[in-house]
């Protein structure tokens, strides 16, 4: 039973980068940017965040800093393809490049080597009065850090924003048909650079969990293909939040088992077990993907004064 | 008395690259009439009307609302001074409902919970005022053309419009929904609204239509009241006084009469049994089988989406059939490629061509290529001249085939895409 109880903690605290990135790709998305820049984001976030959390000591503003950079980096992209009209694809590829560099550039300028890492401290737990007392779900559900809260409460938020409001009602119909929401009144342009922006912070802030959670501070590469999982999940869940909140508990709940059979000491090499995530990723997109409902113009760039489409 | 228009475009000009579109074109609307805008393809009718509601810009000319000069500068602007428009190829959101299709960029009563009562009682109102009965809680995609296209009516005049501007509404619409359609308009007519109806029908712009504009190449011929003209006027307006029209290739290029298909000959083209099921599970086409006979004009009937397109395109061979046998000249070649049956001279021209029909970026050289590229005139050409180009040739095709179209364009090497229908 407890064994069962740390399982479930487990998984819900390993969820929120994967919800977190998922929702921001989503985002985006939905008005047809479709952002490949996820890894590289979420490695600056990592860095950033945890350079910043180190030198202010506040993890709250390192938070904040890898939303910045996040958002930072998804106004470049709505720059580059919304305004410039250029490839997502080919400006996605490039700002992961960045990405990756800076996240290692980053440390060593500003701390150097050192020989023992340094250390941030991770978010503490917060324990949800009364909930917190309920036996089994209140351990795994209510004593869990503040990111994993607000990640349950953004995804039903962004549900209820897409599918209850006028202005989501708009939103969606942008990366569906931006001909039709243009010829209605609806300003394209607009919607694509805040859901870019927005999209791009909720990745950044994916990334900064990391150090802040797990490892109280960064490693290169430390997002070990998170960020390029987050894309699959974002297929698997439909683009759609609350499926991407479900999916999120899959993928944590397949690292999480990988993790634990590394501790138990399968009789594997662990390279094996690493790659479980990822070979499960495969197989979930290649029993999915057909049926996967996708925003019939993602990945592609509106153009008003050109003739027909 | 003379009624003042409520509409007027003034000598407006527009160019596409080197392409005149429109050349010093006029254009009135009276208030409360239905006016045709009549003219073949390429004549410049849907330009003008998508520059009235703010598509495209003009190089030259004014519009005046109500004798005030105005500037539109995109669709809001035209829709805020209620002219409103159908496109010929609509603008829809296929995954949303009739419903959210309507009220979508409008001001909603309950925008954060999106319970639409209020707006579910207007349009329902709208739809019984102007006999245009449609499900708002369907799914776009699920709706046949017809139903689409009454969506799109309710869509401008759930926003209030008081011009309404339909482009080739009738084109895929069966002859009683066509019927239907015109009553509404007449409805609309009676309400106060004025419409302008762009077609190359002209039976249709006989019909229905108050007063008749004849546009051809891009020019304004004639603006006439419909009790003034005969029949005979607008086809000698829309193609032009040069062309004999009794002997055009348009109208009447071979004698042959009817009943004289040779049903004893080997069939061209047989199904046998044919069955197909969609990817969905749904089944689309039932044992049909027929025979298509040496020169004979093979008509399908039946109302939109019971399968014909279905039918169409396993007889292509673009998606084979579950069962069944499909024979072309007596050969079984159900299993085959397209690209063997085109070598077989079959030849298919979709019903949907903007989508499947051609590459919209590629010249219509390439595209009148594609397809026979791999046969020898131009295969052959191409390489023999030592070169991995097939304009040559491929020009050579295009102004052969595209000689009695009568294209003003530079036409073999621009964009298909830059051609209306």
């Amino acid at each position: 039973m407890e064994t069962l109880i740390t399982f479930l903690r487990l998984v819900l605290l390993s969820m929120v980068p994967f919800v977190l990135a998922s929702q921001g790709t989503m985002l985006g998305g939905r008005t047809g940017i479709f952002n490949v820049a996820q890894e590289g984001i979420m490695l600056l976030g990592a860095s950033l965040g945890f350079l910043v959390s180190y030198q202010v000591g506040n993890n709250f503003v390192g938070m904040l800093a890898a939303m910045a950079a996040g958002a930072v980096f998804g106004l470049l992209l709505a720059y580059f393809t919304t305004t410039l009209k250029m490839n997502q694809f080919f400006i996605g590829l490039s700002l992961f490049f960045i990405g990756v560099g800076l996240s290692t550039l980053l440390p060593k300028l500003i701390i150097g080597i050192t020989l023992s890492p340094p250390l941030i401290p991770t978010l503490p737990e917060v324990s949800i009065p009364l909930l917190s007392q309920i036996p089994l779900l209140g351990p795994i559900l209510f004593r869990q850090n503040g990111l994993v809260y607000f990640s349950i409460v953004l995804s039903l938020l962004l549900w209820y924003f897409l599918y209850r409001t006028q202005r989501g009602l708009e939103l969606r119909a942008v990366g569906e048909n931006p001909m039709t929401a243009d010829s209605l009144g609806i300003n394209v342009v607009r919607a694509r650079y805040w859901t870019a922006i927005l999209g791009g912070a909720l990745i950044g802030l994916a990334g900064a969990y990391l150090p802040m959670v797990y490892t109280g501070t960064f490693t290169e590469a430390m997002t070990r293909g998170r960020g390029w999982l987050a894309i699959a999940l974002t297929f698997f869940g439909g683009w759609s939040p609350l499926t991407i909140l479900t999916g999120s508990l899959f993928f944590a709940g397949v690292e999480v088992l990988a993790f634990r059979a590394q501790v138990i000491g399968l009789a594997l090499p662990y390279q094996y077990l690493l790659m479980v995530p990822y070979l499960a990723t495969i197989l979930i997109m290649i029993l999915t993907f057909r049926k996967a409902r996708v925003p019939a113009f993602l990945g592609q760039n509106y153009d008003r004064e050109k003739r027909n489409l | 008395m003379e009624k003042q228009p409520i509409l007027e475009l003034r000598n407006i000009r527009k160019t596409f690259d080197k392409l005149v579109a429109l050349d010093d074109v006029s254009f009135s609307l009276l208030p409360g009439e239905i006016h045709g805008l009549l003219g073949g393809n390429g004549a410049g009718k849907t330009t003008l009307m998508n520059i009235l509601y703010g598509l495209y810009r003009k190089d030259q000319g004014d519009i005046y609302l109500n004798g005030e000069k105005i500037e539109i500068h995109g669709p809001r602007d035209a829709l805020n001074r209620g002219i409103g428009m159908v496109h010929q190829h609509f603008l829809q959101i296929s995954n949303y409902t009739v419903l959210e299709n309507i009220v979508l960029g409008t001001g909603i009563t309950h925008r954060y919970t999106m319970k639409l009562e209020p707006e579910t009682r207007k349009v329902e109102e709208l739809c019984q005022r102007f006999g245009l009965p449609v499900d708002l809680n369907a799914v776009i995609s699920t709706l046949p053309i017809g139903t689409r296209q009454k969506v799109e009516i309710l869509k401008a005049l759930y926003r209030g419009v008081k011009i309404l501007i339909l482009d080739e509404p009738t084109t895929n619409l069966t002859p009683q929904e066509v019927d239907a359609l015109f009553e509404s308009l007449r409805v609309m007519v009676n309400d106060g609204l004025s419409i302008v109806f762009i077609t190359h029908k002209l039976r249709e712009v006989l019909s229905v239509c108050d007063r008749i504009t004849v546009l051809r190449e891009g020019r304004n011929i004639t603006t006439l009241d419909r009790k003034d003209a005969s029949e005979d006027v607008f086809v000698r307006a829309m193609v032009g006084e040069q062309m004999n029209i009794e002997k055009s290739v348009y109208f009447a290029r071979d004698t042959k009469t009817f009943g004289e298909v040779d049903t004893t000959a080997a069939p061209i083209l047989r199904l046998s049994q044919v069955n197909l099921i969609s990817k969905e599970g749904v089944p689309r086409l039932k044992d049909v089988s027929f025979d298509i006979f040496p020169g004979e004009i093979f008509g399908i009937a039946g109302v939109a989406g019971n399968g014909q397109r279905e039918l169409a395109e396993v007889a292509a061979g673009i998606v084979p059939p579950t069962s069944g046998k499909i024979e072309q000249n007596g050969k079984d070649v159900t299993g085959l490629p397209v690209a063997e049956r085109l070598r077989r001279g079959l030849s298919y021209i979709p019903e949907d061509r903007l989508h499947d029909g051609f590459l919209p970026k590629a010249s219509v050289a390439q595209n009148l290529i594609l397809g026979v590229h791999r046969q020898r005139p131009t295969a052959t050409a191409a390489s023999s001249t030592g070169k991995r180009s097939t304009r040559k040739p491929a020009s050579r095709l295009a102004s052969t085939t595209s000689k009695p179209a009568d294209r003003k364009n530079p036409a073999a090497i621009s964009p298909a895409a830059t051609f209306s229908g």
